[in-house]
């Protein structure tokens, strides 16, 4: 017998309709944090669900969380402020590939080498959606696109290979083909003690190209576990990572089998060192005096 | 008194004058230490209870190079730099020239050099300008016979200072102790030594006409020494801020390196961001979870926070945000003052956007201004802009003791526990205010979002809603435009002619106003703190009685005065006086501008 928990999925739902197209990915991916959510049984009030601009940056509002829709790009050092700001809350940051890799890219490897315990989920379709169709840092080279009809020139970001590399303590990919096996993930992710991210392929039905739709997901994902593959081994972690583009591997990809303490944290120590110094409010110029 | 037995000392056979004000400057090469020596002298004189002010002024050269300071001390509040210095101290020519305008000598200035250099070129003729008396002084020989070796040049300088002019000797003295006493008895020794030798050689070589500085009317000890970085950090630290995140930028940087020192003791963090962009977004995130937050900056990383600053207007955040301007655009001049970033402070970003605008005008009410920045962010829930500049922010001032009890610190609205049962985070209400909440406050959750919402928070792109939105987001800041302790009168409500001036060089014109009432002049002056939105009815009444006006500004286009432009009818006799960054004004100049306007065709 289990004691039940204090809160269920749908308590995280909001009475928002989503804007996202009938079998997006998306939908599933909110089903998978709702579960997640529920889980942890953190209370709504004491998430925040932070996004940035996209299809996938909707997520927030589709919750009872405090949630912040923010800028194109800018949801991880938003996200940061909200956790120094705050470090009892439960702070999630949501987005697409766009959103993360393209016009945000420059915050992610300051993200995870500052260590907060938040958690990142990408929600990768390798393509802009909202803006109906463009060439996305993910897409696979040629991908023909509104903007680029002659097939792109560039190779894609391997999102997986970048969080691995930039030493992030958690990184993990999921996919909504495998529900159960997504929630797990997130909550796995959240309950993670620092920066974890989560790939999430979640495929666009309207822009996405026909190998990237669920079904076939469902055919050609293969779990690390089955693998045999052991989180800790960051180096194997790093060589499966490289198979992005072309195999679906699901599952922990390296988990720090020794997470540090996380920023917050270190920042408490600091504030308790230091407060014994505190002067009185009135007094704070007076430092300045000259004797 | 020291400096009154000196006069005696010295003064016996020649003329001896004692003024309440005297304008010092330095220059030479990096290593010279002639910034550490002006520093010395302002500290020495603010414990001994002046009042003081230095600016200091560098090439932008990491290491070495030029660098210079002006020194003015006062035993009355000391309003501005000054124009023409009295004494100038040139260790090298090269790198006094190069300070050009800064640097001004009139027929009235002491002129001390080092004798090694050789005397004045040909170019100091050539500028038009014969200084009164040339010093040429043996200063490194001085040092070596004193101190054993060249290192306390500096010592030797401030020795001669205070043997001439009568500053602050046991000041100095007590200066050289705190600054050496712990690094060695040998290094106090001969910096002690040096002093002596300096003080020695100006006794024994008195100056045509002696010129000492009266006592200090202060107190010992009853001096803050700051400059404007450190008390916008202090003033800020005050108020209650609880995160600052930022990104280095000359010449704000100072700000987030006095809080990254301090934050912590009063609970609160620094996060030095990866970009401008980074800083001013956890900022805003800090604020949406309930924090007082702030971030620091200047012109470049005003044109890359714009965007995150229309967020914090559509999502009715608090934020602070000082621009310390510097010479634009771009890069332009990172280590001189301008006044061009007003439109950027008022304009920048997309959208329709109403964001309050506030200028401290000098070191001391920098602190005020901020404590205000914060309070108005706070209250009414927007982004606000202070508008610092690089002079007030990297000058030094020895001003009274503020006191802080007097000060009001506002907190922003919270919803009370019957809002929350059925809470609207963006609620269209009477002032424009609606109460607001944080994440981890039960019953308050709601989407916060750069997207138009509707009371809740709930997307929208209704027209309807959008309009009721944008006229919330710009009454609540109506009564802004009331707030009469925003502004500085001074003159008669009659007078004819006027100064208008903001920022650092409000302190500028507040001496030209004097000199000019001195002069018979009937003249009034207007210092506004806020500049935007533009309060029409004050500037209106103030313009009413104007025939000759100026609006003095450091920049090429004059910014204060197009905006009056835009938003009410400012006289035709009203001129704009504008000049580019790097170009102090002087107090007397712009009474002599003013008074030219009479000429002027109406």
């Amino acid at each position: 017998m289990t004691a039940p928990e204090p809160f269920q999925a749908k308590d995280y739902k909001s009475d928002l309709k989503p804007i996202w197209c009938p079998g997006c990915g998306d939908f599933g991916v909110l089903q998978g944090l709702y579960r997640a959510l529920a889980a942890i049984g953190r209370p709504p009030h004491e998430v925040a669900f932070i996004s940035g601009i996209g299809c996938s940056s909707r997520i927030p509002g589709y919750t009872t969380a405090y949630g912040f829709n923010s800028v194109h790009g800018r949801s991880l050092p938003i996200a940061q402020g909200v956790k120094l700001a705050n470090p009892e809350l439960l702070v999630v940051v949501a987005g697409g590939d766009g959103d993360g890799f393209s016009i945000g890219g420059g915050h992610v490897a300051h993200a995870v080498r500052r260590n907060l315990n938040i958690t990142y989920l990408v929600m990768d379709n390798q393509v802009y959606g909202l803006t109906k169709g463009q060439l996305s840092p993910t897409s696979p080279k040629g991908l023909q696109t509104v903007t680029s009809p002659l097939g792109s020139l560039e190779e894609p970001v391997n999102p997986l290979l970048f969080l691995l590399a930039y030493g992030a303590g958690f990184v993990a990919q999921g996919t909504p083909a495998d529900m159960p096996g997504l929630a797990s993930l997130i909550e796995e992710a959240i309950r993670y003690p620092g920066f974890s991210f989560v790939n999430i392929q979640s495929p666009c039905v309207t822009f996405g190209e026909d190998d990237q739709q669920l079904k076939v997901h469902k055919a050609k994902m293969k779990s690390l576990a089955s693998l045999k593959h052991d989180p800790a081994d960051q180096l194997r972690a790093m060589d499966l990572a490289r198979a992005y583009g072309t195999e679906l591997y699901t599952g922990v990809f390296y988990r720090n089998p020794n997470p540090p303490l996380p920023y917050e944290e270190l920042i408490k120590i600091r504030q308790a060192e230091e407060s014994k110094k505190a002067r009185p409010r009135h007094n704070i110029i007076d430092a300045y005096l000259q004797k | 008194m020291t400096h009154a037995q000196l006069g005696l000392a010295c003064c016996s056979a020649a003329p001896h004058i004692m003024v309440d004000d005297l304008i010092l400057g330095m220059a030479g090469a990096g290593g010279d230490g002639v910034v550490s020596a002006g520093e010395s002298l302002l500290s020495a004189a603010s414990s001994e209870g002046y009042h003081a002010m230095m600016t200091k002024s560098f090439g932008s050269q990491i290491r070495g190079g030029e660098s210079s300071c002006r020194v003015r001390l006062s035993t009355k509040k000391v309003l501005n730099p000054g124009g023409a210095l009295d004494v100038m101290v040139a260790l090298n020519w090269e790198d006094f020239f190069k300070f050009g305008a800064e640097l001004p000598l009139s027929v009235d200035t002491v002129l001390i050099h080092e004798e090694k250099v050789g005397p004045p070129p040909e170019t100091l003729a050539a500028r038009g300008v014969v200084p009164r008396e040339v010093l040429s002084v043996p200063i490194s020989e001085l040092t070596k016979k004193s101190a054993g070796s060249d290192k306390a040049k500096t010592s030797v300088v401030l020795g001669l200072l205070s043997g001439w002019f009568g500053i602050a000797r046991d000041g100095i003295a007590r200066g050289l102790k705190k600054k050496f006493g712990n690094k060695g008895e040998g290094l106090l020794e001969a910096n002690e030594k040096a002093l002596a030798a300096g003080i020695e050689y100006a006794q024994a070589h008195p100056l045509a006409q002696a010129r000492t500085i009266a006592p200090p009317n202060g107190t010992p000890g009853s001096k803050l020494l700051c400059d404007g970085n450190d008390m916008t950090a202090a003033a800020a630290l005050f108020a209650g801020v609880q995160f600052f995140g930022g990104y280095p930028i000359t010449p704000s940087t100072e700000i987030m390196q006095t809080l990254t020192r301090e934050i912590w003791k009063y609970g609160g963090t620094v996060l030095q961001c990866e970009d401008e962009i980074a800083g001013i977004g956890a900022s805003v995130g800090a604020s949406f979870a309930g924090k007082k937050s702030m971030t620091a900056t200047s012109g470049p990383g005003m044109d890359l926070k714009a965007e995150i600053l229309g967020l914090a207007t559509i999502a009715e955040l608090p934020l602070v945000l000082v621009d310390v301007q510097r010479g634009g655009p771009s890069t332009g001049l990172p280590t001189k003052p301008e006044q061009s970033d007003l439109f950027a402070a008022a304009f920048s970003g997309h959208g329709d956007v109403l964001r309050p605008v506030l200028a401290p005008t000098d070191v001391e009410d920098s602190f005020r201004i901020t404590v205000e920045a914060f309070n108005i962010a706070e209250h009414y829930q927007t982004p606000v802009i202070i508008l610092s500049d690089q002079e007030i922010a990297q000058r030094k001032e020895a001003v009274d003791r503020i006191d802080t009890t007097k000060f009001e610190i506002l907190e922003r609205l919270k919803p009370s526990a019957k809002e929350l049962e059925s809470y609207s985070r963006f609620k269209l209400t009477e002032s424009g205010i609606s109460p607001i909440s944080h994440p981890g406050m039960k019953g308050g959750n709601y989407l916060g979002a750069g997207i138009e919402h509707n009371e809740k928070g709930d997307p929208t792109s209704g027209g309807v809603m959008h309009a009721k939105m944008n006229q919330k987001r710009f009454k609540k800041l109506d009564p802004l435009k009331q707030r009469a302790d925003l502004f500085e009168l001074h003159g008669n409500a009659t007078a004819p002619f006027a100064f208008v001036a903001w920022g650092s060089t409000a302190g500028v014109c507040r001496e030209a106003y004097a000199l000019a009432k001195k002069a018979g002049l009937d003249v009034k002056l207007l210092v506004p703190y806020l500049l935007w939105p533009i309060a029409e009815q004050v500037f209106g009444d103030f313009f009413a009685s104007v025939r000759h006006g100026l609006v003095v500004e450091l920049s090429h286009q004059g910014q204060l005065y197009r905006m009056l432009r835009m938003q009410l009818d400012v006289p035709r006799g009203v001129r704009s006086l504008a000049r580019s960054g790097a170009n102090p004004f002087q107090p007397a100049e712009l009474v002599t501008r003013l008074e030219g306007l009479k000429e002027m065709p109406q």
